[in-house]
């Protein structure tokens, strides 16, 4: 019994996290069709943003975490204009520019912070116990700011004019466009809005983990993974399979512990399994032999 | 005696008619000479093991064009192949002692069955879906590689692998030579009609099947050929280095191979090639500047994709030549008319 | 391929050999390739290590060669081995025709110092490995002695041992919790990362552990860059455990120990934590990392013998931290390759290879003496053992790190007791004494 407890909360809590870097990831994906390899990089900026302000200027980290979200926007945004916007007729140019992208704020983080294991404080400490498992604060807040996340996206997609210019432009770009809608906008402000939505994880998941300058990495792949299960661009999709991911993760975890290291191959493995029977993912729109 | 001289007047005639017209290809030639005499200048070690890997990830970058530059089939984890042909290599080595001029092609052989393997799964997909999911393959192997550590030497990989030759000279130039006949050849399959086949999957795959082509069986060759190349660079690799470890896995491997295959410009072979002979010696020379080495060679990278995206070699190439508008043949910048058909130019 | 490309690739050639030191080849100076990742923890304690035993040579005048005395010049090689192996033998290569390096040291990442090895064999160079622990590198001098006897093994002592004294440490900690906790039969989580040079450590746990009258409460292995171990912790402390036996070199050590903290899992941390042996371990739990105990090398005020103060205290003094063992390129160069030089009266590496396999010499962390296998080949690895070395236990208690092992301590039950000077008792952690004393 305690070891189904176990697993449910262990496949809520990882899969909270891919879900909220999948949904931004996806979010640009769909709008702009960028792959955006840099993704995770500027969630490792907005973890040493933090990091700064908490650790080296004493403010709470709520400070922290405030400005880097709003940096790491405007980071996003401006990068977005000086070096993709200018490419993005050329796929390949963009997937590069985004790997360079993270390379840059990779190398310039470890110039600064050296390769040092750093850590930032949680914003809430301590624990508490749910039916004998005992959970971070901070993985509680996780969960509830990946639902929160959810609703407002939903809502800021539905219920606004930018969500429906969004929308619209994610559909299909060159008709919005003729629609008044100035699409090159709206792209930007997607940009800054997903990398917000990174910079927003960064704050609220990196107080469990390690601040160094490769963290990217890691999340990277899971996150890809996640957003290929849901299909790409779907954020529906996103959401149901960085629970799935998540669920696998920890019954790898629980069920194997001597094969606990296999955990991401698992996960890549179902991912693979699945895109086998539905090559456009769970909820992926087939792109009917794109021309 | 006249026959010689006959056929000495034809190579002449060819070398004026057909290389010195333009200068892409006299450049082609520079660099087969180039490569060819650059031990009788010099016997530095150092510098002739900067050559050689560069020739070897040259061979990896071309193969690489070959499936995702002309059949649009994104590779993101091309490493595989690598990791496949270094491991194979390695293993076959050490444990069957086959000498490297069998291991190598029979590690390539591996690869190619990995890319049959992952090949078949990944034909359903497109796209972004195809580029994200190969990214995984690797990983997943490495995870294996991780499980088994008996058989595949685990963290450390596999060493006490035989030279590939007895001398730095001897290595250059095995792989020099089979460099520039590799690409040679991935050239000419371009040039082939498969590679037009592949080209044309890449524009337009319906209308291929449309025209009565079975499209999965050129994208299976395509993957089938690619992996060959990418074991063999692979394979050579394990050799030169004498270790077969993890690391001819690596993410960073799949990803710098893309950047210098899109750096160079793809659909072209000699992009990618050009590509890692400017950006491999590029990150050695920037060791002058230790601490700044990756974030130079990322901004590099970044500016010059800005300002030309499509490649620097093609950037060059439309810079030097220009196309005839009437019969499409190429002609050197400098002319006003085309040199076949006399047509105006630009 | 056009004429431009051409121009670009021959220039870069011509700055290539622009920045070749061709004929700046100095008769005065000793040149030392210090190889690492530098831009890693590891490497900044390998540079500075070197650069500590650098200036201390020079300001003596130098090292005294045949009639003449000559200077040591550092040269830092960024192998970048984490990220690149490729990149490592290049950077060896460099060192080696380049900069026509006498000597090496450093070296981190077993799969690449591995290559890296094999270029520094090619050019008869010695090559004093600090950092790498896997008994190959050592292994490989026995198979093949004329190609790789200029290989030596400075720091730390190889696996085996490393795991050797991890067994005794756990042990150490099952005596003191079942005297003052009262604990009859101790239950030991065994958690290892992922990683080649951990696995032979699992059976040898399980065969081990038994047999030190404590129990298994199952074997959790977590990826070596795992950030989140909060599951294996639940499972953990189902499992009822009371001991973590803990085998991490990697950044899982870190998240592993402050989760472990901040959950106050009522079970005590002994084992091999390499991130624990560093000072930004505190800050890197944020202070949850307190009573983690690790096998070490250095600790401010433990003492081996005479040599381990000067050398920790001047450290601190010179980087403001305590030496990790990558810091023993220090040793290696102020009592392995200086003395040797001095005696042989010349740079040639066969001759100093000669001196020294046999030397036995007193260092700040013991007594090294090379080893030889079973059939009597040199390894060129270190001695293990009481009056060789040893290695320290450290535990963090309260913010600072204290070594709390050997105290007391008898390899065999006839051997006389060890006990270096400045260590002090194992503390156990508040919430297990209240957890566990009735």
């Amino acid at each position: 019994m305690n070891l189904i407890i176990n697993i449910i909360i262990g496949g809520l809590i990882s899969g909270s996290t891919f879900a909220l870097l999948a949904i931004g990831f996806s979010l640009i994906f769909g709008v702009a069709r960028i792959v955006n390899f840099a993704h995770t990089a500027f969630y490792m900026l907005a973890a040493y943003c933090i990091y700064v302000a908490a650790q080296l200027m004493g403010l709470h980290p709520i400070w922290g975490m405030l400005a880097a979200i709003v940096l790491v926007a405007l980071l996003g945004m401006i990068s977005y204009k000086a070096l993709i916007n200018p490419i993005r007729e050329h796929e390949g140019a963009v997937l590069i520019a985004t790997i360079a992208l993270a390379m840059i704020f990779q190398e310039v983080m470890s110039l600064i912070f050296t390769g040092t294991y750093l850590s930032v404080p949680a914003l809430i400490g301590g624990y508490f116990k749910l039916l004998g498992v005992k959970v971070f604060y901070q993985q509680l807040l996780t969960f509830c700011a990946a639902l929160l996340v959810m609703v407002v996206l939903w809502v800021l997609l539905m219920k606004t004019k930018l969500g429906l210019a969004i929308r619209s432009t994610a559909q299909d770009r060159e008709v919005a466009n003729l629609m008044g809608i100035n699409e090159a906008r709206v792209a930007m402000m997607t940009m800054g809005l997903s990398v917000g939505l990174a910079a927003f994880t960064g704050a609220i998941v990196v107080p469990l983990t390690v601040l160094e300058p490769q963290m990217w990495g890691g999340p990277l792949v899971m996150m890809m993974a996640v957003v290929v299960l849901g299909g790409l661009g779907s954020i529906k999709g996103s959401f149901i399979a960085a629970y799935i991911l998540g669920f696998a993760e920890a019954l790898v975890v629980f069920l194997a512990p001597m094969g606990a290291y296999l955990k991401g191959s698992v996960a890549l493995s179902i991912m693979i399994l699945v895109l086998l029977i539905r090559p456009e993912g769970l909820f992926g729109v087939y792109f009917e032999e794109e021309r | 005696m006249r026959l010689i001289f006959f056929y000495l007047g034809k190579l002449f005639t060819i070398i004026k008619n057909e290389v010195l017209v333009l200068p892409s290809r006299v450049a082609v030639g520079l660099f087969f000479l180039f490569m060819l005499l650059l031990p009788l200048f010099t016997k530095d070690i150092y510098l002739l093991r900067i050559f050689t890997l560069t020739s070897i990830f040259a061979i990896f970058a071309a193969s690489w064009d070959l499936l995702s530059g002309f059949t649009g089939q994104m590779n993101f984890g091309h490493a595989l192949f690598f990791g496949v042909g270094a491991y194979g290599a390695a293993l076959l080595n050490l444990h069957a002692s086959i000498p490297p001029w069998a291991s190598v092609p029979l590690g390539a052989l591996c690869a190619v069955l990995a890319g049959l393997i992952i090949g078949i799964p990944c034909l359903r997909l497109r796209g972004t879906y195809l580029a994200l999911t190969t990214l995984a393959f690797p990983i997943i192997l490495t995870g294996l590689i991780f499980a088994f550590p008996s058989f595949t030497g685990g963290e450390l990989g596999i060493s006490g692998i035989v030279r590939l030759t007895q001398s730095r000279v001897g290595d250059y130039y095995t792989v020099a030579v089979l460099m520039l006949g590799l690409c040679t050849v991935m050239w000419k399959i371009t040039d082939s009609n498969i590679g037009i086949i592949f080209h044309a999957i890449r524009e337009d795959e319906v209308a291929v099947r449309a025209s009565g082509v079975n499209t999965t069986r050129y994208k299976l060759l395509a993957f089938s050929l690619s992996g060959f190349f990418a074991g063999i660079s692979g394979g050579l690799y394990a050799h030169f280095m004498r270790i077969a470890g993890p690391s001819t896995l690596d993410l960073f491997l799949s990803f710098s191979v893309v950047i210098y295959a899109i750096f160079g410009g793809v659909v072209t072979i000699y992009g990618p090639v050009g590509a890692v002979f400017v950006l491999f010696p590029l990150l050695e020379f920037l060791r002058v500047v230790q601490n700044y080495r990756t974030l130079m060679f990322a901004v590099v990278v970044l500016l010059i994709l800005l300002y030309m995206p499509d490649g620097l070699f093609a950037w060059l190439r439309d810079k030097i030549e220009k196309e005839c508008p009437r019969c499409k043949i190429r002609n050197i910048a400098t002319r006003h008319t085309c040199r076949v058909c006399t047509a105006p130019l630009d | 391929m056009n004429k431009l490309g051409k121009g670009m690739i021959i220039s870069v050639i011509v700055f290539l050999f622009a920045m070749s030191p061709w004929a700046v080849v100095s008769a005065q100076e000793i040149k030392i390739g210090v190889i690492g990742p530098m831009k890693f923890v590891q490497g900044i304690g390998q540079w500075n290590g070197a650069t500590m035993a650098a200036e201390e040579i020079n300001a003596k005048g130098g090292i005294q060669v045949g009639n003449k005395k000559m200077k040591i010049k550092l040269v830092q090689a960024d192998s970048n081995e984490f990220l690149n192996v490729t990149d490592a033998t290049n950077a060896m290569e460099r060192l080696m025709t380049q900069d026509k390096v006498d000597l090496v040291v450093g070296g981190f990442r077993s799969e690449a110092v591995l290559a890296m090895q094999d270029i520094a064999m090619d050019h008869k160079k010695i090559f004093i490995g600090i950092g790498a622990a896997h008994p190959e590198l050592c292994e490989r001098v026995a198979k093949n002695y004329n190609t790789y006897k200029y290989w030596f093994r400075g720091s730390p002592f190889n696996s085996t041992y490393l795991v050797r004294t991890a067994f005794i440490h756990l042990g150490t900690v099952g005596a003191v919790m079942k005297q003052s906790l009262n604990i009859p039969m101790i239950k030991v989580a065994i958690v290892m990362e992922k990683a080649m040079w951990a696995d032979p450590m699992i059976p040898a746990a399980q065969g081990a552990i038994p047999k030190m009258g404590m129990e298994i409460a199952g074997v959790w292995r977590p990826s070596p860059v795992a950030t989140d171990v909060t599951a294996e912790l639940s499972a953990i402390q189902s499992s009822g455990a009371q001991i973590i036996f803990e085998i991490f070199s990697s950044s899982v050590g870190i998240p592993f120990s402050r989760q472990a903290g901040e959950l106050k899992i009522p079970a005590f941390q002994v084992g091999i934590n390499v991130e624990a042996q560093k000072e930004g371990f505190w800050q890197a739990t944020q202070g949850m990392g307190n009573y983690v105990m690790t096998s070490d090398t250095y600790a401010r005020g433990v003492e081996y013998n005479e040599l381990t103060k000067p050398f920790v205290d001047g450290y601190i003094k010179r980087f403001r931290e305590v030496p990790t063992y990558t810091a023993d390129t220090y040793t290696a160069i102020v009592y392995g390759l200086a003395p040797v030089i001095e005696q042989a009266g010349t740079l040639d590496s066969d001759k100093l290879v000669s001196i020294l396999e046999e030397r036995v010499y007193k260092i700040p962390a013991g007594t090294v003496k090379y080893m030889k296998n079973a059939e009597g080949k040199p390894l060129h690895d270190l001695t293990w053992g009481p009056g060789f070395t040893t290695g320290i236990a450290t535990q963090w208690q309260d913010g600072k790190i204290m070594g709390v092992w050997p105290y007391k301590w008898k390899l065999t039950p006839e051997s006389p007791e060890v006990t270096y000077k400045g260590v002090v008792p194992i503390k156990l952690p508040p919430w297990m004494i209240e957890k566990y004393k009735k």
